[in-house]
This record gives C-alpha cells, structure tokens and sequence, in this order.
C-alpha cells in the first residue's frame, strides 16, 4: 500500500478526474441543446459510467500490469478480433456504418487490446528483427483491417501513431522504421497533392476522375479532404460542419460565452448528431473560450506527459511500450479531434477523450490509464 | 528516447494546436462572431405609433386605437419534420379556437407561407380581437403554450364623416428603413397616409421605425428577441380647422353637390374646408375594402373628389369684384356710368343682363350690387384683357394657393397665349366679355375664392394654412385702397340690399359678399353652378367663405341662404 501511494502518479489522476468533469458538463450543455429528451440526461450517465470506469482504473491500477499482459493480453486480442468480426456481422447499422455491437463500440475496446498485445510481446518481436516488424504488421493490420471494414477511419488513424511509438520503444526493426515513416508521409502528402490538383476550381470532371483515381480513398473522404484543402468553397454542403465548428470555436473568443450558452450549439448551427461526440470541443471551445481550450490542453497535457514519463522511469520494456502506446493513443485523439474542428486536418470520426459522450472509449480510456498507472507504482525501485 | 521524443511530441502538438486556437479564437474571433451573428440573428423592422390629427381647439378627428391579435410563435411547435409542425401547430389552433370562439383568420396557404417566409415572425392567428373574445383566452392562457397576444393600432377616425376629405385616410405597408440601412430581414407593416392630411403630412405623423433582433436556430425558429430601436412615436398634428364651424358647413352641404372653405383672411388658417357628397372614414379602416371602392368611384356625384380645393369651376359672377379691380387700376373711374339696356353687343355676340329690360345707368357699386352683366363687358372692353388676367393673378387665381395639401388645383386664368395652346386660335374681344363676367375659359377651385374673397375684405392675400403655429404668409395686393373701398362697398351693397341680402339678413355682423351663377354645359346638360363668397365683418374681415353647390338655381337663392347660416351659426351667439 505504501509503494501504491508513493509510486501513484498523481498529477495524471488529477487530470484525468477534471476532464472527466469538464466532459460531464460539456456533455451537458451539448446534450441540452438536443431537442430529444434521451440527451438531456445523457450526462448523468456518463457520470455513471465514469464511476464504473474509476473502479476499473483503481483496480486496474493496483494490479501488477506484468500479470495482467502476460494472462489477459493474448486473450483481450483474440476476443477482439472475434468481437470485429461480430460487428461487421451483427453490428447495427448507424450513420452508414457497422459500429455499434448491443451496447458498445468493438473497435474502440480493440485499441487497447492491441496495445496490450504488442506490449506483452515487444521482447520477442524485437529479437525477429524484420521479421519481427512484418509480424507487428500483421498483428496490428488485420484489426486495423476489420476496423477499416466498420469503416471506421479515425479509430484506425489513431491507433497508427501509438503502434509506431510502441515500435520505436521496442526498438523493432528500428531502421526500417523511420523509412516506413517516410513512406507514411510521402503517401500522405501525394493524396493532397492529388486531391488538390483533381479538386481545384475549373478541372474537368473526365480530368477529376483520372487523377482521383490514383487516390486510395472513397468518395466520401475526398470529399472531405478537398472541405480541408477549399474549407470556404462548399459551406452550406460538404463545408458546412467544418465551417460551422470554426464559427463555434472562433466566436467563442477570449473567455467564451458562458457555460451553457453556447450559441451555435443552442441553435442547432452546429450538426447535432456529432455535437456531442466529434464536435464537442467545438461546443466546449465556444462556451469557454481561448481560455478554456488552453485549459483543456493543459489538461491533456497532464495526462499524456506523465505518461511518457511513466514510461521513461520504467525499466521493464513491456511497461514501457504499454505506457508510450497508451499516452500516443490519447495523443493522437485529442490531436486529431482538436485540429479536424478547426481545419488542420480533414475532418474524420473520433471521440475526444473524456469530453466526448462515446461511453465504451471512456471506460476503454480509463482502462488504459488505469494500466499506465500500474506501470508507475510496480516499477523496479532501485533498493 | 521514444519516452523523450514521445514528451516533445506531445508538447510540440499541443503548443502547435494552441498557436492555432490563438488564431482562431482571437484573430479570428471578429470573423467568427460576426458569421455566428449574421447566420442566426435576423433583423426586423417595428411600427412606430402614428401620431392623431387634432381640430384647433384640441378634438380628435384621427387617432389609434389598440386592436390586439391572439398570435403563435412557431418555434413552440417545432417538430422533425415541416409536416409533423404544421400538423401540429394546425391542431394547436384548433384547440384555442375552441376556447376563443371565433375561427381562425388564416387559411392553410397562409400558415405555409408563413412557416416557409417568416418562420421566426409570430403569427397572427386571430386579429383585432374583442374584448370577450380576449378574456377567454387570457383565461385559458397558460394552457396553449405557444400562444401570445400582440398590440397593434389601427386608425379610428371619431367623426366619421367630418373633413373626410381633408383628412384622407391611410393604408399598410412595409415600415420604411431609414437611408443606407442594410436590408431588414423582416419587416412589419406601418400606417401610412394615403391620401389628404394623412398623406401630406405623413413624415410627420407617421414617427421613426425601430428595429429588433430575432434570434433564430438553424431550421428558422426564434428563439428570443432583443430590441435595437425604440420606434419613436409620430407627432401630433393641431389643425387650424374648428370642428364646430366644419359640422356647421357639412350640414349645410348635406345633400348637395358641392364645396365650401372657411378661412381667416388675416392670417390664412383654414377653418373648415368641406366637399360634399362624401364619405364615412370609419368605413375605410382597417382597409379600405374594393368594393367599397368600386362603389365610390364609380358613383356618378364622384364623392372621392375632393371639389373644395380640387374642384375647377368658373366662378361667374363671383368674379366680378377682379373685373372692376382691374378697371379701376387701370385708371377708370369708380364713377363711370354704363347705360344697361339689358344686353351688351360684340359683333354678332349678344350677352344678355340678368335683368331682361336692363338696369338702366349703373355706376360700379350699383353694377355690383345688381350683378349687372352689360356694366362689366364695358368694363372690361375700356381696361383690356391684360388688366383683367393680372388683377386675377394678384388675387391668386390661375396659380396653387401654396396650402399645405396635397389637392391644390391652380385653375385657369386664360390669356391670348394660353388660348392658342390650348384650342389653336386667338383671343377674341367676345372671349373678353365672357371673362369680364367669370364665364369664359376660368376656372377656380372654392379655396382660391375663400382666399380671393378675404384679400378684397383686407388688402392682402394670405396663404391658406391647415397646420396650426404656422408662420401667415402674406402678400400685399397691388391695388390702391381707394380702389378696394369702391369694390367692398359694392360687396356690402350685395349683402344689403342686393341679390344676398335676405339670405345674409341676422347675421350679427355686417357681411361683404358676391354671388354668382355660372351657366355650364350645353344641351340638356345646360346646368348652374352657383356661388357665393364672402367675408365678414364687413369692415375688420375675420372669416372669408367661399361656398359652390352645383346644378343650383342661382346664387342668390342657392348658395347665399346657406353661406348665411354658416355666417349666422359663427357669429350670432
């Protein structure tokens, strides 16, 4: 108990609890503005479940992670893998996509189970050498692949960067990683490019579709990589959400305002059906302001900093990949969630975590902490 | 190291999504919040309360009544779907038109358009509600959410017919934005002056629109309102009219066809101006409907006519006062005698004299006093057509009186020059004769004489005036007063002793006056106009009144018995 209490990290914690009450009151006034009664109390459920989810962090927390990785983590991954499966079978269908399996999203639970799996194996995959990286692939890829067949995109992103971390941390075929990189890049980069010169006013459609056809993407999703490249060309259609994110946050100026007047919420400007989800720190941002958002970032910064840290101090590799995998998922959420809402990048599906209503990421979220923390309190003392 | 590189990633992500923050939410905050405001803020124009119109001693002739309307406000029954919000916002007033007793005034065209045009606007569902009407809702009130009720004015016009023609009447339209205003979104209509007083001073009475902001929702629901502009109310307008001395000559107009005006001569405040036949203001709100637009201006007496200064007349005798006014300038002596045989010959032109056998030697006060056709031929023969067209123009006709009206005919003072426009050939020594008598090409309105009248009683002409506190406009008249005091004397010998004189008989004071009789038309539709102007007292002129009824006998008979209660009804108790 004394090496708990010594070895706890208190500064993530703390974080962690007032984003959850920023997330419950945010949740709150988005779910207010809803004209559905089953939103208005939304809050109060994701205060539940955050209650669950503490219970799990504690426990979570208190057990040594070692054991959890070396019993739980082959098991987490194959059910994780039934449960894609699953979904894209049983799935209910919401949106255009096979997300939802009864009462929770497979796809964000899987995260974690991937990163407890490549954790608990970073030894071994290292030692295959190239080997070893074209096994991460696969191991990695074939979820990624179920998770793209959702689709669900901004999960898949997400899960992208904290896997090269964990690589990086598991020093696995570490040359050919910054290539690999490279290479992510590269493709990247040619996408835009290509999207820009099929997309660019006054390009005729035949031209359009011979350049579009280089470009892995569905129609759907260049559409919303050409809202980031011309976010003011198409503002009452494909440019709408972005354009009416950017009117939230922006008017929301220095100190927001008010919480629970957020104006374009309250009518409606803003999508309702991702107002409480992938557009909350627009809902947020406006209610708050310049001074809220920083807060907020602060906040992650609590967060996610310390867990980097957790894994410095670690000496057990394992926990250090579990720690870097961990903070560089929450990372890349809250990254990508903030910079979609005011157009640094194409806008894309994903929860931000604790502020967003998604439950099954909270409590996956929560989990994942819980585990980070393990890492820090049954780290080798020197003696 | 990936720990290290991990922490200065996070950092870096974070300081980068702040710089960008800064941007958006400082930099751009303006751009933002002005989007935000022009996307759910709309803006709407409010009626301002239109001022009354008020008689010289403070009674109203036009006001506002409160007319109240039951509304709702359609974002109270916001649904998913258009479908599902008319369907209940239509059941919604089924249920309220239960309570109130009275079936809504709304069709479903209108409450479509309404929710497709101004959905954040209330609707008026019920307008100008009666008072039981009211309190039934008012008492059941708190069960129709979504219901309110909203005060509107309409025009009220408390005497009816009185001045109808003076005072006009008013319509709606869109309240006006004030120059270099961005377009409103919506606008609510305002009162405004369509005719007569309530059209010329319009500005006036009319006030300063305000301005409100809706906030509406994405789908165009409002979702509150904050006031931008006070409307500011219309001023008031005091008449110089007196309403007694109007009913008085309303009365005696009644059943006519004609017009009469009462004026001060000293300072030119109108204080009654009547045309008749008219009609009943209070008929014309809340609109004038068309088919009791249909029936007025197709009646066959044209009561939409305003004849007291829009009605062209020849004033026949009445003008023989300019005639001998011009002669006298012209050198003529007051004491010229004309033998009167009964008709006077131009040529093959033979005018006759009232007086089949003729008067026998006139002088001017005589020739005056007997309207003696022959006298003034002469007259105007030895003074000459110009002398007779300026003496007109002293006197103010052939030209707008400068009232502030909107109706102000300038009439016809006709010359050679004028002739030759208007029918191709010269003037003629009979056109002369014909005009030494008022016949003819002349034309006046009743205002031009009432003014005409006055100028001879003081010496000057005044601008007739129908807002109170205005500063009196006057005009010397170019004749000597040797000259006028010949002219009265003849008026006063009129009232007398000539053809006015048991029409003026009792009146407290001692009246000047002229009548005249103006043959119009040919054929079966050979008529008589018939006149009378005056002014009394005789001596310190304070009212002119000029009086024409047509198809009358004459206007010693007509006319002058009529003018004589007014003047009787004024200053005799």
């Amino acid at each position: 108990m004394a090496r708990y209490l010594r070895n706890f990290n208190y500064l993530m914690f703390l974080a962690m609890v007032a984003l959850i009450a920023i997330g419950t009151v945010a949740i709150w006034s988005a779910g207010n503005a809803r004209a559905e009664a089953v939103f208005h109390g939304m809050w109060k459920q994701t205060l539940t479940t955050a209650v669950f989810g503490l219970a799990v962090y504690l426990a979570l927390s208190a057990i040594d992670y070692r054991k959890v990785l070396d019993y739980a983590s082959p098991f987490a991954y194959a059910l994780a893998l039934t449960m894609l499966v699953a979904v894209l079978v049983f799935g209910s269908k919401i949106y255009g996509g096979r997300r939802w399996l009864w009462f929770f999203q497979p796809s964000e639970v899987s995260k974690l189970c991937i990163i407890m799996f490549l954790a608990s194996f970073a030894r071994p995959l290292r030692q295959l050498g190239f080997a070893g990286f074209l096994l991460t692939g696969a191991i990695v890829g074939v979820p990624l692949l179920l998770i793209l067949a959702e689709p669900d995109l901004g999960t898949a992103l997400t899960l992208v960067p904290a896997v090269i971390a964990m690589m990086f941390a598991a020093r696995i075929w570490r040359k050919g990683l910054l290539a690999v990189l490279a290479v992510i890049a590269a493709v990247a980069t040619a996408v835009l490019c290509l999207v820009y010169e099929a997309e660019k006013p006054g390009v005729p459609p035949a031209r359009r579709a011979a350049v579009l056809q280089w470009v892995p993407l569905k129609e759907h999703q260049v559409k919303r990589v050409k809202v980031f490249l011309f976010p003011e060309e198409d503002i009452l259609g494909a440019g709408y959400n972005l354009r009416q994110a950017k009117i939230s946050i922006g008017s929301g100026g220095f100190s927001g305002k008010g919480i629970g007047k957020g104006e374009t919420n309250h009518l409606k400007y803003l999508p309702q059906a991702i107002s409480m989800n992938d557009f909350i720190f627009c809902v947020y941002a406006e209610e708050t302001g310049f001074v809220g958002s920083l807060a907020l970032l602060a906040l992650f910064g609590m967060l996610v900093v310390p867990g980097a840290w957790v894994a410095f101090t670690s000496n057990d590799e394992r926990g250090e990949c579990l720690a870097i995998g961990v903070s560089m998922l929450v990372f890349a959420h809250v990254y990508i969630n903030i910079a979609m809402s005011i157009g640094l990048l194409p806008i894309t599906g994903l929860p931000l975590p604790f502020i967003s209503s998604g439950r099954t990421f909270l409590v996956t979220v929560m989990a994942a902490l819980g585990m980070v923390q393990s890492v820090s309190i049954h780290r080798e003392e020197a003696k | 190291m990936t720990s290290l590189v991990s922490m200065a990633i996070f950092v870096i992500g974070f300081l980068v999504l702040g710089v960008n923050l800064k941007h958006v939410q400082i930099d751009g905050s303006a751009n933002y919040s002005y989007a935000n405001a022009r996307q759910s803020v709309r803006r709407v124009s409010t009626a301002a309360p239109r001022g009354s119109i008020y008689d010289r001693k403070g009674r109203l002739l036009a006001g506002n009544r409160p007319s109240i309307a039951i509304t709702l406000n359609p974002a109270q029954f916001q649904r998913r779907t258009w479908e599902q919000t008319e369907a209940a916002i239509s059941n919604a007033i089924w249920h309220v038109a239960a309570v109130v007793g009275r079936e809504p005034q709304l069709t479903e065209r209108q409450l479509k358009r309404h929710i497709r045009q101004s959905l954040a606007m209330p609707l008026p569902v019920w307008r100008d509600v009666d008072f039981g009407e009211l309190s039934r809702f008012a008492e059941h009130e708190r069960e129709f959410a979504g219901f309110g009720v909203e005060d509107t004015e309409e025009r009220i016009y408390p005497c009816g017919s009185v001045a109808a023609h003076l005072i006009g009447y008013v319509g709606r339209a869109e309240v006006e934005r004030s120059s270099g205003d961005t377009k409103f979104n919506f606008a609510n209509r305002e009162l405004r002056g369509r005719s007569g007083l309530e059209h010329y001073y319009d500005s006036y009475l009319r006030g300063v629109g305000g301005e409100k902001n809706l906030v509406v929702d994405a789908r165009g629901f409002a979702h509150g309102e904050t006031v931008v502009k006070e409307p500011l109310r219309g001023l008031d307008l005091k008449l110089n009219i007196d309403l007694d001395i109007q009913k008085l000559v309303e009365k005696e107009l009644q059943g006519c066809t004609g017009a009469c005006v009462v004026m001060d001569p000293r300072d030119g405040e109108v204080l009654a101006f009547a045309s008749a036949p008219g009609y009943n203001l209070q008929e014309f709100v809340p609109v004038l409907s068309n088919e009791l637009y249909d029936r007025l201006s197709g009646d066959r007496r044209k009561p939409l006519l305003n004849r007291a200064s829009g009605g062209a007349y020849a004033p026949g005798s009445t003008f023989k006062p300019v005639t001998a006014l011009a002669a006298l300038n012209e050198g003529i002596p007051d004491s010229l005698t004309y033998e009167c045989t009964g008709v006077y010959e131009i040529g093959e032109m033979k005018l006759r004299c009232a007086r089949r056998w003729g008067h026998g030697p006139e002088n001017l006060r005589t020739a005056l006093r007997n309207s003696c056709n022959p006298y003034f031929c002469n007259l105007a023969m030895e003074a000459g057509t110009n002398a007779l067209v300026s003496a007109a123009r002293a006197l103010g006709l052939g030209q707008k009186t400068g009232i502030d009206f909107g109706v102000d005919m300038a009439g016809v003072v006709p010359d050679d020059e004028w002739k030759r426009r208007q029918y191709g050939c010269g003037w003629y020594v009979g056109d002369l004769a014909q005009m030494s008598i008022g016949q003819s090409m002349l034309l006046v309105s009743p205002l031009q004489m009432a003014r005409l009248a006055g100028a001879i009683g003081t010496g000057y002409l005044a601008v007739p005036r129908l807002k109170a506190g205005e500063h009196a406009e006057l005009k010397p008249l170019p004749f000597r007063e040797e000259h006028l005091r010949a002219v009265r004397e003849g008026m006063e010998l009129v009232t007398s002793a000539g053809s006015a004189r048991s029409a003026c008989e009792g009146v407290a004071v001692k009246v000047a006056g002229k009548t005249g009789t103006a043959e119009v038309g040919t054929g079966a539709n050979r008529r008589n106009n018939t006149w009378f102007i005056a002014y009394a007292p005789a001596d310190r002129p304070t009212v002119a009144i000029a009086m024409v009824i047509e198809r009358g006998e004459s206007g010693g008979s007509t006319t002058a018995p009529k003018v004589g209660n007014i003047l009787r009804g004024i200053f005799n108790g």
